[in-house]
């Protein structure tokens, strides 16, 4: 592959990631509709609930199996199922946070730092068998930007607050 | 209390972290249609099971706990969030394998915060203030620089 191809493609994959930013936008406006409504663990349990629906939809639909052939099953470590889990706790853990005196931009600018910390780290060492990945000048600096034009939007312009 | 609150918060940002390397470590055996499934149906089952808990602990088990008496006051399209999350966590177990937890993680924050500007902007008739434009700036120029990467 050509170096120019090279770069294609990841411009599509940051388009592909930047679609899923703002996808998540709209999630996160229904959800704080239903939240209003009702409670932060409620919204969350029928958010899942519902996407476990349209999950086995979408899986019938693609005609593909929760699970594969015995020998590419055994590969698979029995934590790597958990990621629904740690969903789970996110959940929690941040409606707690926002209903305290931090409020939702202090946990939002807070969420924002643990999951940089957490993608470096993962990054840095390959966490969870994932690949480990050399990180550039570039990449550093252009997450330098993104953090802090996050930040001023979250403190500064009091988007969530 | 508030340094709980911090920890609180800051381990929620490394859960949603967490929860991305774990979906992508089972689509790579899988795929990530079926990473997102396993991701909503345990997801599912521990809420079910963390509502039940605080339910019987702080109102005594009522039906009030798990569904509360607003809960169906919502408008239709508040419950199209659930289907959203379906494909938005397929998508992150498909780019973190690809291109690095760094690089999926920095994009989707960019593209929450630029949609969540443009959102402010329309709400407001084009009112916003210059903390929006500062931050919406830097995060454009971040994501262009991204791009100037050299690859090999």
């Amino acid at each position: 592959m050509t170096q120019l191809a090279r770069s294609r493609s990841y411009a599509v994959y940051a388009v592909a990631a930047f679609g899923a930013g703002c996808l998540l936008t709209a999630m996160l406006k229904c959800n704080a509709e239903l939240a209003h409504s009702a409670n932060a663990l409620f919204a969350s349990w029928a958010a899942h609930g519902i996407g476990l629906v349209a999950a086995i939809v979408l899986l019938l639909v693609l005609r593909q199996r929760p699970w594969r052939a015995t020998a590419v099953k055994a590969r698979i470590p029995l934590w790597a199922y958990l990621g629904g889990l740690s969903g789970a706790v996110t959940v929690i853990a941040t409606a707690t946070a926002a209903n305290s005196v931090l409020g939702l931009a202090g946990t939002l600018a807070l969420g924002l730092a643990g999951q940089v910390i957490f993608s470096l780290a993962a990054d840095l060492w390959g966490l969870m068998g994932l690949k480990r990945r050399a990180l550039t000048r570039y990449d550093l600096s252009a997450l330098a930007l993104i953090v802090a034009g996050s930040l001023t939007i979250i403190l500064f312009a009091g988007r969530g607050a | 209390m508030s340094t709980s609150a911090i920890l609180l918060a800051l381990l929620g940002g490394l859960c949603v972290g967490l929860s991305r390397q774990l979906n992508g470590r089972l689509s790579v055996g899988t795929s990530p249609m079926v990473s997102s499934f396993w991701n909503h149906l345990v997801g599912f089952l521990a809420l079910s099971t963390g509502g039940a808990l605080i339910g019987a602990i702080l109102f005594g088990g009522t039906v009030e706990a798990l569904i509360p008496a607003g809960a169906f006051s919502a408008p239709g399209y508040a419950y199209v969030g659930g289907a959203m999350g379906v494909i938005f966590v397929a998508a992150g177990s498909w780019l973190i394998v690809r291109i690095g937890a760094v690089a999926t993680a920095v994009f989707t924050i960019a593209g929450q915060m630029i949609s969540g500007v443009l959102v402010d902007l329309v709400h407001s008739a084009g009112q916003i203030g210059w903390p929006s434009l500062v931050g919406a700036a830097l995060i454009l120029a971040g994501v262009a620089l991204s791009q100037l990467r050299p690859r090999g």
